[in-house]
C-alpha cells in the first residue's frame, strides 16, 4: 500500500544542544491510524511540528502525501489537518465563525462552506451551540470544535497532537468515535501522538514508541506485546509438586515455567490456546487445580521493556486507568488485547 | 491571499466589536485630556496676569498660527491618540500566541502577509476612529462655551484628504511598529516595557502637546523629524489660516515625510512577522 508519511533520518536540535528528535525513520501507509507514543518531552510534539511544516529540521527528510515537507511547506499546509494539544479556537468567535474562518483560510470552495460548516456542527454535536462564543464551550465541545476546524478542508492526512489531553473518559471516547467515523468514510490517514496507552491500543493500527527523541520500537500493538514473550498463565494448585513443573514445561508452546507456593507461572505466546493442554497436563500429573488465570502483556509493559523505565507520566492511579480503559472500551465495543 | 486577508480582518474586527469595555476605556483618555487638561492649560489666560496687554502675534508665534492653545493642542491630541490607541495591537499578537489562536492561523495556508496585513487593517480602525472623535469633540466643546477647536482656514477637499491621510498613515506606521514588536516578543510584560520605552520618548520629543514657540532649539530640531510632529504639522497647516507662514514646508512635504516613515516601518514589520511565522 502507498505511503502517506515517509520519514528518513529526521532530527531536530534546539539551541545546538537539545536533541528533541534524534535521527528517526518510519512510515505510515495510506488510511492507517498510526500512534506515536511517549512520555512528556519524548519528542512527540516536535515530530508533529516537523511533519506539519511548523518547524524546520536540523537533518533528515519527510514526505507527507507525496510532498516533501521542507521543500513545499505551503502545499503541505493545504493537504493536512492538524488538531493541536492546546485549544486554538478563537474564544471571541462563535463555533460557526471559527469553522467559517478555517474554511476561508484552508481554501474550501465558497459555495461549499455553508454546507460543510453546518454538517460539521451537527456531526461534532455542537449544532445547538453553533452561534455561541467558543469561550462558553465545555472542554469536550472545544475539543470537538478543534477537530472540526482540523478537518474542514477534508485533509488526506490528519495529525492529532495529544488531542484528548484533559478530557474526561466520556469526552475522550466520543472524540475517538468521530475520528474512527472519519477514517471509515474518507479513508483518512491519522497520525496521533498520545501518552494514553489505552487509546493507542484501541485506535491505532500500528505504533511507534519514542523516548528521548529516538524511536525505540515500531509495530502493531500485538507484535510489540508478543516481543515480550507472550502471555502469562498462572495455575494455582492445592500443593506444590516437582513433577507438576516438569509436566507443564513439556506442553508444546510453553516458553518457561516458574513456581512459588503452589502457583505456577507459565509464559507462552498464545496463552488462551494453551490452557486446555495445561489443565490436561495437571490432571495427568495427579494435581488438583484451585484456579487458572491468564494475563496478557499491556502496553505499559511494552513501554517498560523497550525504554527501561515505567510509563506513569499521566499521573493516573491504577484504578483511574482501569475505569478509563473500561469506558473507552465500551465506547468502541471492542475487547482490549 | 485576498480571501484569507478578508477573513482574518473580519475576525479581528469582530473581536474588537465584541469587547465594548476596551472601546469605552480607550475613549476615556482623549476625553479627559480635552475636558480637563485642555481646559485648564489655557496659556492665553497668561494675558490676564500681565500688567501690559500681550500682542496676539506672540500667541500666534507660540502656537504656529493656531488661534489658541486649545486649538493647537487639539490637533496635537489627534496625533497623540492615533498613536496611543495602537499600543495594544501588538499585545494582542502576544496574547494570541499564548492562547494558541496565532498557532492555528500560522499553521493554515494563509501566508505571513495576510496574517500581518489583517492585523494592520483591523488595528488601525480604532485609532482612526478615536482621532476623528477627538477632532469632533474639540469642535463641539467650542460650541458649548468651553475652550474648543476653532478652524480658521477654509479646509476644502484637498485639505480634508490631507488630514485623513496624515491620520491614516500615522496610525498605520505605529500599528506596524507595535505589531512587529508583538511578533518579536513572547511575554506581555516585556512587550509593555518595550512599548513604553518607545512610546513616551516618541511622544515627548514631538510637537503634539508643547507650544512650538517655547521649545529649545535642540528639541525643535529633534521634533521636526518626529513622525507625530509631521502628522500634526499637516493638521495645523490645513486647519489654521496663515499657519503656512510658520512652517518651513507645505503640508504635502510633511505628508511625504510621514509616508517615508510608514513605508520603512511597514517593511521592517513585514520582515519581522515573516520571520516569526516561518518554520525555524
Amino acid at each position: 500500500m502507498a505511503e502517506a508519511i515517509h520519514v528518513e533520518g529526521l532530527s531536530k536540535i534546539f539551541n545546538g544542544t537539545v536533541r528533541a528528535v534524534d535521527d528517526i525513520s518510519f512510515f505510515v501507509t495510506q488510511g492507517e491510524a498510526f500512534g506515536f507514543l511517549g512520555p512528556n518531552g519524548a519528542g512527540k510534539t516536535t515530530t508533529v511540528s516537523l511533519l506539519t511544516a511548523q518547524l524546520a529540521p536540523t537533518a533528515g527528510r519527510a514526505v507527507v502525501d507525496g510532498i516533501d515537507v521542507f521543500r513545499d511547506p505551503a502545499e503541505i499546509k493545504r493537504r493536512i489537518g492538524l488538531v493541536f494539544q492546546e485549544s486554538t479556537a478563537d474564544s471571541d468567535l462563535t463555533g460557526r465563525e471559527n469553522l467559517e474562518l478555517a474554511a476561508a483560510l484552508f481554501g474550501v470552495p465558497r459555495g461549499e462552506v455553508r454546507q460543510r460548516v453546518d454538517s460539521l456542527l451537527e456531526r461534532m454535536q455542537i449544532g445547538d451551540a453553533a452561534d455561541r462564543l467558543a469561550r462558553t464551550y465545555s472542554g469536550g465541545m472545544r475539543r470537538r470544535l478543534e477537530l472540526g476546524v482540523g478537518i474542514i478542508h477534508s485533509p488526506r492526512v490528519l495529525f492529532l497532537d495529544e488531542p484528548t489531553l484533559g478530557l474526561d473518559p466520556q469526552g475522550r471516547a466520543g472524540f475517538w468515535r468521530y475520528v474512527q467515523e472519519l477514517r471509515k468514510e474518507h479513508g483518512m490517514t491519522v497520525f496521533v501522538t498520545t501518552h494514553y496507552l489505552d487509546e493507542v491500543d484501541l485506535i491505532c493500527d500500528r505504533l511507534a514508541i519514542i523516548d528521548h527523541g529516538k524511536i525505540v520500537a515500531t509495530g502493531t500493538s500485538s507484535e510489540l506485546k508478543d516481543r515480550l514473550g507472550g502471555d502469562v498463565v498462572t495455575i494455582r494448585t492445592e500443593r506444590s509438586d516437582p513433577a507438576m513443573e516438569e509436566a507443564l514445561r513439556a506442553v508444546p508452546g510453553v516458553l518457561s515455567v516458574s513456581s512459588q507456593d503452589g502457583a505456577y507461572r507459565i509464559k507462552a505466546p498464545r496463552g488462551e490456546q494453551l490452557i486446555p493442554a495445561l489443565v490436561t497436563a495437571c490432571g495427568q500429573a495427579g494435581v488438583a487445580l484451585t484456579s487458572v488465570s491468564l494475563k496478557r502483556p499491556s502496553l505499559d509493559e511494552v513501554f517498560l521493556e523497550f525504554t527501561g523505565h515505567e510509563y506513569r507520566e499521566d499521573g493516573m492511579t491504577p484504578t483511574d486507568r482501569a475505569v478509563r480503559v473500561s469506558q473507552v472500551s465500551q465506547a468502541f465495543g471492542r475487547t482490549r488485547r | 491571499m485576498i480571501r484569507e486577508l478578508t477573513a482574518l480582518t473580519k475576525r479581528e474586527l469582530l473581536r474588537v466589536a465584541r469587547n465594548p469595555q476596551a472601546i469605552a476605556t480607550s475613549l476615556l483618555l482623549p476625553i479627559l485630556y480635552l475636558v480637563l487638561f485642555g481646559q485648564a492649560f489655557n496659556l492665553n489666560n497668561i494675558g490676564s496676569l500681565s500688567p501690559v496687554p500681550i500682542p496676539n502675534q506672540v500667541f500666534l508665534e507660540l502656537y504656529r498660527g493656531a488661534p489658541s492653545y486649545f486649538s493647537y493642542f487639539s490637533a496635537g491630541m489627534t496625533g497623540f491618540v492615533a498613536v496611543t490607541a495602537t499600543l495594544f495591537i501588538g499585545a494582542n499578537v502576544i496574547f494570541d500566541r499564548l492562547f494558541g489562536t496565532l498557532k492555528r492561523t500560522a499553521e493554515s495556508p494563509a501566508g505571513p502577509t495576510a496574517i500581518f496585513g489583517a492585523r494592520l487593517l483591523a488595528g488601525i480602525v480604532q485609532p482612526i476612529g478615536l482621532a476623528f472623535l477627538v477632532l469632533g469633540l474639540s469642535l463641539l466643546l467650542g460650541y458649548i462655551g468651553l475652550n474648543g477647536l476653532h478652524i480658521t482656514a477654509s479646509v476644502g477637499v484637498i485639505g480634508a484628504a490631507e488630514i485623513v491621510g496624515a491620520i491614516v498613515i500615522l496610525s498605520m506606521m505605529f500599528a506596524s511598529l507595535f505589531i512587529a514588536i508583538g511578533f518579536s516578543l513572547e511575554q506581555p510584560q516585556t512587550y509593555f516595557a518595550v512599548v513604553n520605552a518607545i512610546n513616551l520618548p516618541v511622544l515627548l520629543t514631538s510637537a503634539a502637546l508643547y507650544p512650538w514657540g517655547i521649545l529649545p532649539d535642540w528639541l525643535k530640531n529633534v521634533a521636526s523629524y518626529n513622525p507625530i510632529t509631521l502628522a500634526v504639522n499637516v493638521l495645523r497647516e490645513v486647519l489654521f489660516a496663515g499657519a503656512s507662514s510658520y512652517y518651513p514646508y507645505g503640508a504635502g512635504v510633511y505628508l511625504l515625510g510621514l509616508f517615508g516613515w510608514a513605508v520603512a516601518m511597514f517593511i521592517c514589520a513585514t520582515l519581522l512577522a515573516r520571520r516569526a511565522l516561518s518554520p525555524h
